[in-house]
């Protein structure tokens, strides 16, 4: 192990172990540490959701909701995964529960997401179908961008969504994102391909429609 | 160069993750130097992945770290004053 991988090896057993102990005194009744340990947690959670639901007041309610079950049953919590693990269990269960009593459209099928090329065959290197963005942040202003990502985002079906964010934004492992969405790895890999491919569709439509003209 | 961009379509995943194996790794890229819809098909899926991540976390409204402070706080005290 190089050096410092070492040090990061043991910076991340003793944030564990101090977060064991953090755990082990909110247990107790102290809020001074249940707060600590949500102050390391709570913008992850809130970003989370705000990906998950798309928008602030979703999101405020989900990590309110998160935080409230959390004291309910901080009790049961055993430490087999992180505390943050678990508070983002709690996230991912709440946003899908409100989900789940909404009518949710699948993506279509996937080689609606790809050009004719890919579906019959050959090279066609004249008059592409597919629009090549260059650099997006050299057309559009930060926040500008940010908006269409998160409305893009918004815009998958909840189960694609989910997968998306957790496996891209939050950059988990696909066996991680996969326990988290209760799928087999195959299925959550072929669900995190499939939302890679509907994002890529959709902000390709967005770039090619706004700045089009700017780009090619 | 043998394959056609079909042919690479199931293994793009696996390829954009690192997960292909290197002679196959080597024939994709030895594709994607001949095909521009595929280059572009690739570099767009990695952009889309760039652009979603880059400013990932949020910070939390002050109305809202204001209202959970005392909302957690309550709470708190009505679990464990039992």
């Amino acid at each position: 192990m190089k050096f410092c991988n070492l040090l990061n090896h043991f910076d991340y057993i003793g944030d564990r172990m101090n977060e064991k102990e953090l755990v082990r005194k909110a247990q107790s009744g102290d809020f001074d540490a249940f707060a600590k340990l949500v102050d390391a947690n709570k913008e992850r959670i809130y970003s989370l959701a705000r990906k998950m639901t798309g928008n602030d007041q979703d999101a405020e309610d989900i990590l309110q909701e998160t935080l409230l079950r959390a004291i309910d049953k901080i009790d049961q919590f055993r430490g087999d995964a992180s505390f943050g693990t678990w508070l983002y269990t709690i996230t991912l269960n709440l946003a899908r529960a409100q989900f789940a009593k909404k009518k949710q459209t699948d993506l279509q099928p996937l080689e609606d997401y790809l050009p004719g090329t890919f579906v019959n065959g050959g090279h066609h290197h004249e008059g592409s179908a597919l629009f090549d963005w260059k650099d997006p942040h050299k057309l559009m202003e930060s926040e500008q961008l940010r908006d269409i990502i998160d409305k893009s985002i918004s815009e998958l079906p909840y189960k694609y969504r989910e997968a998306f964010v957790l496996r891209f934004v939050e950059e988990l492992s696909v066996k991680e994102v996969a326990r988290l969405i209760q799928q087999s790895e195959a299925s959550t890999k072929s669900r995190i391909f499939r939302a890679r491919l509907a994002m890529r569709d959709k902000l390709s439509k967005v770039f090619e429609n706004e700045y089009g003209g700017k780009v090619s | 160069m043998a394959g056609k961009c079909p042919d690479y379509i199931n293994d793009l995943s696996d390829y954009l993750d690192g997960g292909v194996s290197p002679e196959l790794c080597a024939e994709i890229e030895a594709h994607l130097g001949e095909c521009r819809e595929c280059r572009i098909m690739v570099d767009t899926l990695r952009q889309t992945v760039t652009l979603c991540r880059a400013g990932a976390e949020e910070p939390l409204p002050q109305a809202l770290e204001n209202k959970l402070k005392s909302l957690l706080r309550q709470r708190w005290e009505k679990k464990f004053s039992k």
